[in-house]
C-alpha cells in the first residue's frame, strides 16, 4: 500500500478533490447496465471502483475496442490499452465496433470528463481562452466524448466545481448536452432520440437536468459541502431540488483501492485540491 | 438530398473511383517476399504532403520506430489522421514533418501549443470515433457515411462533417467524408514475407485503416512463416494484398508498450515531457533520432539490452496473445 488512507489526526480521511469524485461516481454505478467509458483516467477509475468494491458484474467497454474486461489490480501506471487493462474481456474488437454499439442503443451510460460545461450539460474538451484559431491553451480535442455524450442513452460528466468549468458560455463545444436545451433539439442535428447528459458529478456536489427545460438542476451535496459554497463556484445558477441529498463521503476501503489498486503511486488521482473529514461524520475536520 | 448545414473544416476531398483507379495500377496482387528497412519503406512510401494514418499510439502497439524513421527523414507538410494518438503528433510536429492535424484527441502540450499560435499547425476537428469511422467509409469504398454523431456541436462546425435530411426516413443525420490515406501505418505483432499481418488485442482500426490507403507499410514485431499464417486464417488481421511493406521491427513500438510481449519505458515518456516544457525537443530529437541510424542503433546504443529485458518483463500477461 502506498500510503495510508487515515490522515495525521485521529479518525480523518484525507483525499484529493479528484478521489472524492471517482467515488461520488462509484456510488452511482448500476450492476445491471453497460457503460462507455473514455480512455484511461478518473472515469475509468470510477466504473472500476465500483467494479471492485459492489458491482463486479457491470460490464463496459472502452474506445479501443475492448468489450467487458475484468481487469488485473493493481493496473500498471500506463493504463491505456495495456494487457493489465484488457485482461479476460469477453471480446476485443475495435473503435468503429464499440461505437456500433452505442449507436445501437446498448450503452446505457457513457461516463466522460469536462474542462467546462454549460447549464444544458453541453461540454468542452477542446481549448479554453482565445478564439478557435488563436487559443491560449489548446487541449487534446473531444476524443471519444462526441460519439459517447452522442450515443449513449444516458450521459454521466465529471467536473470540478470551480466557476471556471461551470460556465455561462462554453468557449467550444466540443459534445453535445442538450444543446439550447429546446425540445428536440438534439434530434434536429441527426442525434438519437431519447438521449442526453443524465448527471454532472463534482466533488462537493452532483446536478440533474429538468426533464422539461433541460436546465442542470442540483440535486445533491457531498457531506463537507454547503450549498451557498457550491453556487458560488458556478457562473450560472443551477435549478435547485426541494429536497437535496447528502451524499456519502469517501470511505478508508475505497481510498485504499484507488491509491492501492487502481491508480498505484497517485499518478491521476494525487494531484488536485486536497482536502481533510471527520471520518464518521463527513464534515470538514482541522 | 437536402443538406442542411456544413461545417467549414479542410478535408481530403474523399475519390472512391480515383482509389480503385490506384489499386488498379500499383497494388500487387501476387505472394512477393515484401520485407524491407524502414528506411527504404519510408523513403518509398511516404511523400512530402501525403496524409497519414496510423493505428494506436505511442503509448501502446503505435509504429514508433516508423515515426522515428519519418524524422530522420525529415518529412515535410504531412497531414496526420489523430485519432485516438497520444504525444507522436507532438513527436512528430517537433520534428518538423507536420503541417495539417485531423483531430480525434491528442496531446497538447508546449509542442502544439506552440505550433498553433505560431500559425505552423492547422488543426481540423473531427473526433476518434467520426476519423475511425471516416476510414470504415473509405474501407467500403464508398464516398462518405451516415452516422448519429458531430451534429449540434463546435466539433461539427470546425469539421468537414454535413447535416443533411435522410432521404429514406426524412430525418436528419450527419454525414461524413470516407477517408482515403495516402500511407497507412500499422505496427502488428506478427507478419509473414508477404504482409498477413496479425494484430493480437483491441485495435483501434488496423483493418479498416490498411484496406482504404494508397501504401501500407506494417512493422512487425516478428516475422513468421507464411504457412503458420495459413495453418490459423483466423487469426490473420490484414491480408497480403494491403500492404506494400513489412518491416521486421522489434521493439517498433518502444517506448510505447506491445501488449503480450513487452511493458512501455515509463522515464522515456518523462524525457520527452521533460524537452517539450524545456523547449528542448531539438535536443531529445538529435539523441534519439538524428544522431541514430537506424531503430536498431537506437535500442543498442540509447535504450540498451538491460532496459528492454526489463520491459520485457514488466509484461506478466500473454493469456489471450500468445496464449
Amino acid at each position: 500500500m502506498s500510503e495510508p488512507a487515515v490522515g495525521k489526526a485521529e479518525g480523518t480521511l484525507s483525499f484529493t478533490d479528484i478521489e472524492a469524485t471517482i467515488c461520488h461516481i462509484a456510488h452511482i454505478i448500476e450492476e445491471d447496465k453497460l457503460y462507455f467509458v473514455q480512455m484511461a483516467g478518473a472515469p475509468l477509475f470510477a466504473l472500476l471502483l465500483a467494479k471492485r468494491l459492489r458491482a463486479p458484474g457491470v460490464g463496459y467497454v472502452v474506445e479501443e475496442g475492448a468489450v467487458a474486461p475484468n481487469p488485473i489490480f493493481p493496473l500498471p501506471r500506463m493504463m491505456l490499452g495495456a494487457s493489465r487493462s484488457h485482461y479476460r474481456a469477453v471480446a476485443w474488437t475495435s473503435m468503429n465496433m464499440v461505437d456500433a454499439h452505442a449507436a445501437l442503443g446498448f450503452m446505457d451510460y457513457g461516463l466522460l470528463a469536462a474542462l467546462q460545461i454549460d447549464q444544458f450539460g453541453n461540454f468542452n474538451s477542446t481549448f479554453i481562452g482565445g478564439t478557435y484559431d488563436h487559443p491560449e491553451r489548446r487541449f487534446g480535442g473531444p476524443g471519444g466524448a462526441n460519439e459517447i455524450a452522442s450515443q449513449c442513452w444516458r450521459t454521466l460528466i465529471m467536473t470540478k466545481q470551480q466557476k471556471r468549468k461551470f460556465v455561462h458560455k462554453l468557449d467550444f463545444m466540443s459534445s453535445p448536452g442538450y444543446l439550447d436545451g429546446t425540445p428536440g433539439a438534439r434530434e434536429r442535428v441527426g442525434l438519437p432520440s431519447g438521449t442526453g447528459p443524465y448527471r454532472v458529478i463534482t466533488e462537493d456536489a452532483m446536478f440533474g437536468f429538468d426533464d422539461e427545460t433541460r436546465q442542470m438542476r442540483l440535486i445533491g451535496l457531498a457531506p463537507w459541502a454547503t450549498l451557498e459554497g457550491v453556487l458560488a463556484e458556478m457562473e450560472f445558477e443551477p435549478l435547485i431540488a426541494d429536497k437535496l441529498e447528502r451524499m456519502k463521503a469517501p470511505s478508508e476501503e475505497e481510498l485504499n483501492i484507488i491509491r492501492a489498486e487502481i491508480d498505484p503511486g497517485g499518478f491521476s488521482t494525487s494531484r488536485g485540491k486536497w482536502m481533510t473529514v471527520d471520518a464518521a461524520t463527513g464534515l470538514r475536520a482541522g | 438530398m437536402t443538406v442542411i448545414a456544413s461545417g467549414k473544416g479542410e478535408f481530403l476531398p474523399p475519390d472512391p473511383d480515383g482509389f480503385r483507379a490506384y489499386v488498379r495500377d500499383h497494388k500487387e496482387r501476387r505472394l512477393v517476399n515484401k520485407v524491407i528497412t524502414a528506411q527504404e519503406a519510408v523513403s518509398r512510401y511516404v511523400s512530402d504532403g501525403d496524409y497519414v494514418a496510423y493505428d494506436q499510439n505511442i503509448a501502446v502497439r503505435g509504429p514508433a520506430s516508423l515515426f522515428r524513421e519519418i524524422i530522420r527523414q525529415r518529412k515535410r507538410d504531412l497531414w496526420l489522421a489523430a485519432k485516438f494518438t497520444w504525444t507522436d503528433v507532438s513527436l512528430l510536429v517537433a520534428g518538423g514533418c507536420v503541417s495539417r492535424v485531423d483531430v480525434g484527441w491528442m496531446e497538447s502540450g508546449p509542442v502544439i501549443n506552440r505550433a498553433v499560435k505560431e500559425g505552423r499547425l492547422k488543426l481540423i476537428e473531427w473526433s476518434n470515433g467520426a476519423l475511425a469511422y471516416r476510414l470504415l467509409a473509405g474501407s467500403l469504398g464508398v464516398p462518405y457515411l451516415p452516422m448519429r454523431y458531430l451534429g449540434g456541436t463546435d466539433t461539427f462546425e470546425q469539421s468537414g462533417a454535413k447535416l443533411t435530411e435522410d432521404p429514406y426516413t426524412g430525418r436528419r443525420v450527419c454525414l461524413v467524408p470516407a477517408l482515403y490515406p495516402d500511407v497507412a501505418l500499422v505496427h502488428v505483432h506478427q507478419c509473414d514475407v508477404h504482409g498477413n499481418a496479425r494484430v493480437f488485442g483491441a485495435g483501434v482500426s488496423p483493418l479498416e485503416m490498411a484496406m482504404c490507403s494508397k501504401k501500407v507499410i506494417i512493422s512487425t514485431e516478428e516475422i513468421i512463416e507464411p504457412e503458420e499464417i495459413r495453418r490459423q486464417p483466423q487469426r490473420t488481421t490484414i491480408p497480403y494484398y494491403f500492404v506494400d511493406a513489412v518491416v521486421h521491427a522489434p521493439f517498433g513500438s518502444y517506448p510505447g508498450s506491445t501488449p503480450g510481449l513487452y511493458g512501455a519505458d515509463l522515464e522515456h515518456w518523462l524525457e520527452f515531457a521533460a524537452a517539450q516544457v524545456q523547449n528542448k525537443t531539438d535536443e531529445y530529437l538529435e539523441k534519439w533520432v538524428h544522431s541514430m541510424a537506424s531503430h536498431e542503433e537506437m535500442l543498442e546504443k540509447r535504450v540498451g539490452e538491460q532496459k528492454l529485458a526489463m520491459m520485457r518483463q514488466s509484461e506478466t500477461v500473454r493469456e489471450g496473445y500468445y496464449e
